[in-house]
């Protein structure tokens, strides 16, 4: 008999819930090295997660050589702990496979509590397996460096399987029988959001887990340390930030350089648009076409590149150098990039190299866009060039400038570190430090991860609520949102 | 093209006022000269664009000796292409073309491939919790919690000093997202797509025979442009790669020899014993290295320039409209 293939029971509905809300925590836990189950030593590397453990044998074994050779910890324990993390993993990625069915009609629920319920069984004994290796590395001969501990983590862990074996258990009586006779279905609706899925899942992965990351604002963490409360510190960074001098006069040059090079990208991001207003009234098109080929050119090549040409004109053997000896004005090559003097308008002047022909283009073809008759019309009445460029280019071009602007108001704390920091050098480095750079050199160079991890928290923040007063202003103005 | 009768009048009309107005079209000596000055201006500039690639390009060519006496200005003189052959000898700089070009194939196609499905995924209505998912991908064009967390994160999922920290992030890209899913919704009729599905085709297949085919243009776009990023990386080999010198890129590796010359030139001339000790000090004049090294991180952004340049205007008239 054909069954309907669109039958889904409400039966275990509530159950469900819970059973795909577990399967999300435990998919989470696989990635975070602080919820590692596996972790029954503190040799064991605390930056590995349980993902980690199950693929890598020698990520998990990294920095044990010792210990292994000398019979401390015996491989056969390592082993076991890598199977049992493979087993776990396969465990929660069968149970993942079953939460996606779960979407389907009866015929999915029946596979995917068959698969739940393998999964959840197969994890649960691995946990086991966890334990056997806990057993043996507690008897090691050198408890001082191997450091063997109880991993706590794998008791919520068992908690966890247990409620999804029990809801499993109860699902698989719950989904009627005559499911077995049913094709495969699932609704569009939820197909559709099923292939999405593992793409939703990269954006939360690299996107919204950084977020986790601002803890260490509250920490005085050092690498390798792990956060906990004996080293929670609350908002002493933030103080710090406020009430160290040294750091407060840091801050407010880096402050200073960065909003005075936004600024002046600011003041001067009209350019672009006067660049394709005057390149229109070039008549002759092939030098019009000469022209943009060529001044866009630069907008494509890395700021280390930039470097590169900058160093070939203006080092002491470069271009200028030697023009500059061979017409007899210089005794001797100078080094003008180790030059610290006007560095704001040197770096705003590399940029306008780099970008004025490529930010033109949007312009240019904003001017394609405004309608021929217009202009007509100017010189039927008598505009000159000027007046007509003046009173129909710009308003046509008007509200493309505007959004842009917003936009970079928006971003005003945001230069971006690649520039400033090939461009930086021993001489130009307090006028060149912008906030992106700062950030880098303090929290990467220098290891200082919690107050870097602070002032990028600030400028996030800062950043979002600029780019809402921008958003804003634009719906007041222009009654049209600029995201 | 046959006139209709109003536009014999309109013409008429219009030649009639041209020769009562005459002196307002005429061209006016004020007007040459500012044809002629905007002619110069934008002469100059694009000069300045283009001038510091020829100046690399025939210092890497010329007679090295005169290379290191500065007197190659303008015209090349002694043209040779050893200085490119003995880029081989330069220690660890094959490795970073080879992790670069990787990173740039693999990286864009899994991009492309993604951004494509994804915006095709995005366009489909009917789909559970539509809106949310569009939002929850394109706010992080907005936002991020910054460099250091990024960092920490980047570190928490083993992904430094590894090559996937090149790949996996950058598959999803929001606004290549936003580019095709505006491209698809207006570019590709809906009545295409309605008639596979009444012959039974599926989602996917619909997807590969359907929307693939017909969004190339918009996906050529940002092959391009995802190319081009890839290649110019530079910020994830500095911040990422620390302990893994075999990963890092071209740029990051020119970013390290423009910084330091002497030993890189001490390094070569331990490495290469055939060549006359005279020919290789010559040669090896750091200057000359590393506008060699700079040129081949350039050419392969001209030689695509061309291709690119057509695609401009599409890519960024598309991005200003926001689905």
């Amino acid at each position: 008999m054909e069954t309907d293939k669109r039958i889904t029971s409400t039966a275990g509905k509530g159950f469900y819930h819970i059973y795909r809300f577990i399967i999300v925590a435990l998919v989470i836990m696989l990635f975070i090295p602080g919820l590692n189950p596996s972790r029954i030593a503190g040799i064991i590397n605390r930056n590995i997660s349980l993902l980690t453990t199950s693929f890598s044998y020698a990520t998990l074994t990294n920095g044990m050589g010792r210990a292994m050779r000398k019979g401390w910890v015996l491989e056969s324990t390592m082993r076991t702990l890598q199977l049992s993390g493979l087993g776990i993993t396969l465990g929660i990625l069968l149970g993942t496979a079953g939460a996606c069915l779960s979407l389907g009609n009866d015929r999915c629920h029946r596979i995917s509590t068959r698969l739940t319920l393998t999964g959840t069984i197969l994890a649960l004994l691995s946990c086991s397996g966890i334990f056997v290796s806990y057993g043996q590395i507690a008897l090691t001969e050198k408890p001082s460096k191997v450091a063997p501990m109880f991993p706590t983590m794998v008791v919520p862990l068992i908690v966890a399987l247990v409620i999804l074996l029990v809801v499993s258990v109860i699902l698989l009586f719950k989904v009627p029988k005559s499911a077995k006779h049913q094709p495969l279905y699932m609704e569009s609706r939820y197909y559709l959001f099923l292939l999405l899925l593992p793409f939703l899942a990269l954006v939360f992965v690299f996107n919204y887990l950084p977020l986790w990351g601002w803890r260490y604002a509250f920490f005085d963490y050092h690498a390798g340390d792990t956060l906990s409360l004996d080293n929670f510190v609350g908002f002493k960074w933030f103080r710090e930030l406020i009430a160290n001098k040294s750091t407060v006069k840091d801050v407010g040059n880096v402050m200073k350089n960065t909003l005075a090079m936004s600024g002046l990208g600011i003041a001067t991001s009209w350019l672009p648009m006067a660049f394709a207003i005057f390149l229109n009234e070039v008549k002759h098109s092939r030098f019009r076409k000469f022209v943009q080929t060529f001044t866009t050119i630069p907008n494509f090549i890395s700021w280390v590149l930039v470097f590169s040409i900058a160093f070939a004109m203006f080092s002491t053997d470069g271009f200028l150098s030697s023009i500059m000896i061979n017409t007899g004005v210089w005794k001797q090559g100078q080094n003008l990039l180790m030059d610290g003097s006007h560095t704001w308008l040197k770096m705003l002047l590399w940029g306008t190299w780099k970008g004025l022909g490529w930010s033109a283009i949007i312009y240019i073809a904003g001017i394609s866009g405004i309608d021929q008759q217009l202009y007509e019309a100017a010189t039927v009445d008598g505009a000159s060039r000027f007046q007509r460029m003046w009173h129909v280019t710009v308003p046509g071009l008007l509200p493309t400038f505007f959004v842009l602007l917003l936009m970079s108001v928006a971003n005003i704390l945001s230069n971006g570190m690649e520039q400033y920091l090939v461009f930086e050098n021993s001489n130009n480095s307090a006028a060149i430090m912008v906030l992106d750079l700062y950030v880098y050199k303090m929290g990467i160079v220098n290891g200082n991860i919690p107050i870097s991890t602070v002032l990028s928290m600030l400028k996030s923040v800062v950043s979002v609520v600029l780019l809402f007063v921008a958003n804003g202003a634009s719906k007041l103005i222009r009654g049209e949102s600029i995201i | 093209m046959a006139m209709t009768r109003q536009e014999k009048i309109d013409a008429r009309a219009e030649k009639e006022y041209y020769k009562h107005h005459k002196s307002r079209f005429r061209t006016k000596p004020q007007d040459t000269i500012f044809a002629v000055i905007n002619y110069i201006v934008f002469a100059v500039f694009a000069f300045l664009c283009i001038f510091p690639f020829y100046y690399l390009f025939i210092n890497t060519i010329s007679d090295n000796s005169l290379v290191s006496k500065g007197l190659i200005n303008f015209v090349p003189r002694g043209i040779h292409f050893g200085n490119y052959a003995r880029l081989l000898q330069v220690p660890d700089l094959f490795t970073s073309v080879m992790v670069t070009i990787s990173r740039t194939v693999l990286g864009t196609a899994l991009m492309v491939l993604a951004s494509a499905f994804v915006g095709y995924l995005v366009t489909k209505h009917e789909m559970w919790g539509r809106q949310v998912w569009y939002r929850f991908i394109v706010v992080t064009m907005y936002f991020n919690a910054g460099i250091i967390p990024w960092f920490l994160n980047m570190n928490m999922l083993g992904l430094t000093n590894h090559f996937a920290a090149y790949i996996i992030p950058g598959i999803v890209a929001p606004y290549n997202i936003i580019l095709v899913k505006t491209y698809i919704e207006s570019g590709i009729p809906g009545e295409l797509e309605e008639s596979a599905k009444l012959d039974g085709a599926s989602y996917l297949q619909i997807f590969r025979t359907i929307i693939l085919p017909l969004a190339k243009p918009i996906l050529a776009t940002i092959t391009i442009f995802g190319a081009v990023g890839q290649w110019n990386s530079f910020q994830d080999s500095l911040i990422l790669m620390q302990s893994a010198p075999q990963l890092y890129t071209l740029q990051h590796r020119l970013y390290i020899y423009l910084n330091t010359t002497s030993n890189l030139a001490a390094l070569m001339q331990s490495g290469g014993s055939s060549v006359s000790k005279a020919v290789l000090e010559s040669a090896l004049s750091g200057k000359v290295i590393k506008y060699t090294i700079s040129m081949v991180t350039i050419i392969p952004i001209l030689l695509v320039y061309p291709f690119m340049q057509r695609y401009f205007e599409k890519g960024i008239m598309m991005g200003a409209v926001k689905g």
